[in-house]
């Protein structure tokens, strides 16, 4: 027996000699004295057969060395699962600039009609702890813990379902896999895309040990009274996260695996050794050994940045911190840069067409005054004073670099006129006013409106303030009341807020294949017409019927464009939804593409000069693949101490 | 003195047991629960939120349960040393403190020494020399630190440390310390971070404590004995020690129980500016997200040092000062 595996061995190591040469895979000297020590097996034995060869010409990157320890901030430990935003191995991904769809955990896909998806693996991929990466992982999500009541008592995601049916899952051989619907599923591949993602994976090998399925009851019980757990399935759901970073013994397939517990106050992040990608020269990625999040109060974190104590920082950093951040590049070296921002509108007003009462509701429904408001904000003059003019106003819609952006989606009824908005409101029949100018409503009172915010910054009572002294000159009075993030929305989905200001679509990158699911009453979240999101979110159980035919139409383009596989008809559809947005005003876009300051350390290569801050599509650096950034000169390497 | 003594921890499972429903009550008034907190964060991020998942949750949690059940649930594993679980962080509240609380006694026992001598020097001082210019000016100091906003102060020092010293700005320790094991080079490093917050939560305290101790020491100082002591030439300096100045210390011993909260409360603040990994930023933001069991067992934690801090302090007040008598409820 012995003597085999020595013969065996031999073999393995002549064979792997001879792969080192024909594909010239390096790694890490880290992990080259692990593999010496026989911690480790070697590189070509750690990367999948075909791994995925990162495009440096294409996205402008130098080739790195590997080393360091890139330092950054986070407030909270929980951030711990920003490591999943930035390593951003997903099984397919937004490519950067086009923000089309690539595989890469996948060795490649099929969508056949928008209906039928077929995932092949990549041989030879292995988790962090070095276990292969099959079928079976995906095999035992669906049906051990997706389609498992216990584990999940309302069955499989909602995006796993289209009109409410599952799809049909079929392992076609060991590395790849298929899932089919009735109807075609648009929401699919830009979920297991998203920065925080569907997982529809787990490493089940690791998991099988807390399922009642795989592990006698006894044992798990164990498990059960040592995790301090309700039952087994409450034990399940907390080990297999596969995106927080809270179970340091969970395998992953990032970049980066967490090496700290969640309480801790400095989260440590080792390379993964089996990392799938690689640089044209072969390099295993990522380049840099280790990350450490250090967490300080938010507050904090632009005066940390300041004195140089963070290598890469973007969270929690603002645009007001710009000056304060430059002034630090005298003393620490680093520079600051500014990405744009990918939302629709940084805020926007949202008056609410599902208010409690009757008077205010009807003229909040009525567009000519939704146009007149609009109207009547001074965008110029909140650019200057508060983005000193860097932002780009007008309504709250896609941004330019979106495929489909056409200007007058940003300019229509975004010009400032009051004159045309003093027009409107006359027109509604809100002639009468009172003694200070205020336009009276039908029943008599004077039209004062309250905008509600969350309270979370001064940014928006500062342009609350702005927008009150221009709408005072058509007649309206604003007052603006601060509340907590939570008691904010659920007045707003009650019904009791006039008025509320939060930022804009999400997605102002949009292409025709992205969900148009922001622009339509779909979900409760949406603050312009939250009972009529949930109407339609809950299937017609809670909320109310859409009475404004063009919101009724917006909600039959949606269906429409879920059930359009073909790209040219989707992009009629959007542009039909664009259209009757602009037209209507449901929310009042003010500014958008606020810039957002990066820190980046003079030693640290490959981070973009210019980038979009997103966060879907986007995950924040993520689409800019951290694992390729290295450091031209290494810092102390806190893992050799 | 045993009557009394089993007296007043009698006295002490009433007042616990009243503190743990008025805590539980409050951390519970505002609207929502923590699944409310938990939405609206995964929503400023842009994930979907299935509402009949978080249903699954809330049941799981025991959030669908009525706040006597919730309490009961929540007492009856007090009592048996289980603190609860922590929703925000998934993990037993035992485990989420950690470390933390060993460093809040740390920073709070050297505050208080912090705020001894230094106002204990002063104090005298002032007494002594009554309207000088030495009184007039340290005073003036005492009521610039009683004034200033302790993190405006925390922010100036931060700062300066940072600029002058080149300590890393917040935290108890330098970054490559953490989660590291105490060593002599982790303990000097959290020498250098910890005189920031010290200073800035003892300056509140501190003048507040040399005012006290200057009013009873002029109390003290114009009675007769001193003055024939001093006729009958004692020394000066044993004339203010042995007498007047025992009877003064009475503040400092019955502030013991005062200063705990005080310091505690008012540290947590400061540990937010600051960033200090102790207790205060924790318990706030448990508050927050309604992280209730979190919340709740810190909140016990503190009230317990309290009532056991104010017990400790009477006792040692009867010892110091005979004048005091037992069971004040006897003589009225």
């Amino acid at each position: 027996m012995n003597k085999h595996l020595t013969l065996f061995g031999y073999l393995f190591v002549f064979i792997l000699s001879f792969a080192n040469c024909a594909f010239g895979y390096s790694e890490s000297p880290l992990l080259s004295k692990m593999v010496k020590n026989g911690k480790l097996p070697p590189v070509e034995s750690r990367l999948p057969q075909t791994p995925r060869v990162i495009d440096f010409a294409g996205r402008n990157l130098e080739i790195g060395k590997f080393g360091g320890t890139l330092k950054m901030l986070m407030a909270r430990a929980k951030d711990a699962r920003q490591m999943t935003v930035y390593g951003y191995a997903r099984l397919l991904i937004y490519k950067p600039k086009t923000f089309e769809f690539q595989p890469d955990i996948l060795q490649s896909f099929d969508v056949i009609q928008g209906k039928k998806f077929i995932f092949n693996l990549r041989p030879g991929h292995k988790w962090s702890d070095g276990h292969p990466f099959t079928a079976e992982d995906f095999r035992y999500w669906w049906e051990d813990v997706a389609n498992n009541p216990k584990l999940s008592p309302v069955g499989p995601p909602k995006v796993m379902k289209v009109d409410g049916k599952l799809p049909q899952f079929r392992i076609l051989d060991n590395l790849s896999i298929q899932y089919e619907w009735e109807k075609p599923n648009p929401d699919f591949l830009a979920a297991l895309a998203g920065a925080s993602p569907l997982y529809i994976y787990r490493p089940a090998h690791y998991m099988r040990q807390f399922h009642e399925n795989f592990t006698a009851n006894s044992e798990l019980q164990k498990l059960v009274t040592t995790a301090k757990q309700r039952n087994w399935a409450a034990l399940h759901n907390k080990m297999d996260n596969l995106y927080r970073n809270d179970n340091i013994d969970l395998p992953v397939l990032q970049p980066w695996v967490c090496i700290s517990k969640s309480s801790s106050n400095r989260l440590r992040f080792k390379r993964n050794p089996f990392f799938h990608r690689i640089d044209p020269k072969g390099q295993q990625l990522p380049y840099i050994d280790e990350f450490i999040f250090g967490i300080a109060s938010n507050k904090l974190i632009s005066a940390k940045t300041g004195t140089g104590e963070v290598d890469l920082q973007a969270r929690y950093l603002r645009f007001d911190d710009y000056t304060f951040l430059k002034k630090g590049e005298d003393r620490s070296p680093y520079s600051t840069r500014l990405w744009t921002t990918a939302k629709g509108s940084h805020l926007a007003l949202f008056p609410n067409l599902n208010h409690k009462n009757k008077v205010l509701r009807s003229i909040m429904q009525d567009v000519r005054f939704r146009r007149a408001l609009s109207m009547a904000v001074n965008r110029y003059e909140i650019n200057q004073v508060i983005y000193y003019g860097l932002a780009i106003e007008g309504n709250n819609t896609v941004l330019p670099e979106s495929p489909l952006y056409k200007p007058y989606y940003r300019s229509k009824w975004a010009q400032l006129n009051l004159k045309s908005a003093n027009q409107l409101l006359d027109d509604m029949g809100l002639i009468k006013r009172d003694s200070r100018g205020i336009r009276l409503l039908p029943d008599g009172n004077p039209l004062n409106l309250i905008i509600e915010t969350a309270g979370e910054s001064t940014e928006q009572t500062d342009i609350l303030e702005l927008i009150h002294d221009s709408w005072l000159k058509i007649g309206i009075k604003i007052y603006s009341k601060p509340s907590q993030r939570n008691v904010f929305r659920n007045r707003i989905f009650s019904g009791e807020t006039a008025i509320s200001i939060w930022s804009g679509i999400e997605n102002g990158l949009a292409s025709a294949n992205s969900s148009p699911a922001e622009f339509a009453p779909t979900t409760q979240q949406l603050l312009q017409w939250p009972k009529w999101g949930q109407h339609f979110e809950t299937g017609g159980k809670a909320g109310q019927i859409p009475n404004d035919p063009f919101a009724m139409e917006l909600l039959k383009l949606y269906r429409d464009w879920r059930a359009e596989p073909v790209f040219a008809k989707r992009k009629d559809i959007w542009e039909k939804v664009l259209d009757i947005h602009t037209e209507q005003v449901y929310s009042i876009g003010l500014i958008a593409g606020v810039l957002q300051p990066v820190v980046v350390s003079n030693n640290l290569k490959n981070v973009p000069i210019k980038g979009i801050y997103n966060w879907n599509p986007g995950a924040h650096f993520g689409i800019y693949s951290p694992d390729t950034f290295w450091f031209k000169t290494l810092p102390k390497n806190s893992m050799e101490r | 003195m045993l009557s009394y003594l089993i007296h007043r921890i009698l006295i002490m499972i009433p007042t616990l047991f009243a503190i743990s429903i008025i805590t539980f009550v409050i951390i519970q008034l505002p609207p929502g629960d923590y699944l409310s907190t938990y939405i609206a964060e995964l929503q400023s991020q842009g994930e979907n939120v299935d509402i009949a998942k978080i249903e699954a949750l809330r049941a799981q949690y025991g959030l669908d349960k009525s706040m006597v059940e919730q309490y009961c649930f929540w007492v009856l594993g007090l009592l048996q040393g289980d603190l609860g679980f922590s929703f925000e962080y998934q993990l037993p509240v035992s485990e989420v403190v950690g470390d933390r609380l060993l460093l809040t006694l740390i920073l709070n026992f050297t505050t208080i020494i912090f705020i001894w001598l230094v106002s204990f020097p002063i104090g005298i001082y002032s007494a002594t020399h009554q309207y000088s210019w030495g009184d007039y000016g340290l005073t003036f100091v005492g009521f610039i630190g009683l004034a200033t906003p302790n993190f405006l102060l925390a922010l100036i020092l931060l700062y300066f440390a940072n600029v002058w010293f080149g300590t890393s700005i917040g935290g108890l320790m330098d970054p490559i310390y953490i989660d590291q094991p105490w060593s002599t080079a982790k303990f000097l490093s959290i020498l250098e971070h910890l005189w920031v917050p010290v200073v800035v939560i003892g300056t509140s305290g501190t003048a507040s404590m040399i005012r006290r101790l200057r009013a009873n020491m002029l109390d003290e100082l114009q009675k007769q004995y001193v003055i024939t002591a001093k006729a009958k030439g004692l020394h000066p300096l044993k004339a203010l020690i042995k007498y007047p100045l025992r009877t003064s210390l009475n503040p400092f011993i019955a502030d013991i129980g005062n200063m705990l909260p005080q310091i505690i409360s008012g540290s947590a603040i400061v540990s937010m500016v600051l960033s200090l990994p102790t207790t205060g930023p924790m318990l706030i933001s448990a508050l927050q997200s309604q992280d209730m069991y979190l919340a709740g067992s810190f909140l016990i934690f503190l009230a317990l040092l309290t009532v056991v801090g104010m017990f400790l302090s009477d006792l040692a007040l009867a010892w110091l000062d005979p004048r005091i008598r037992l069971g004040g409820g006897a003589s009225k």
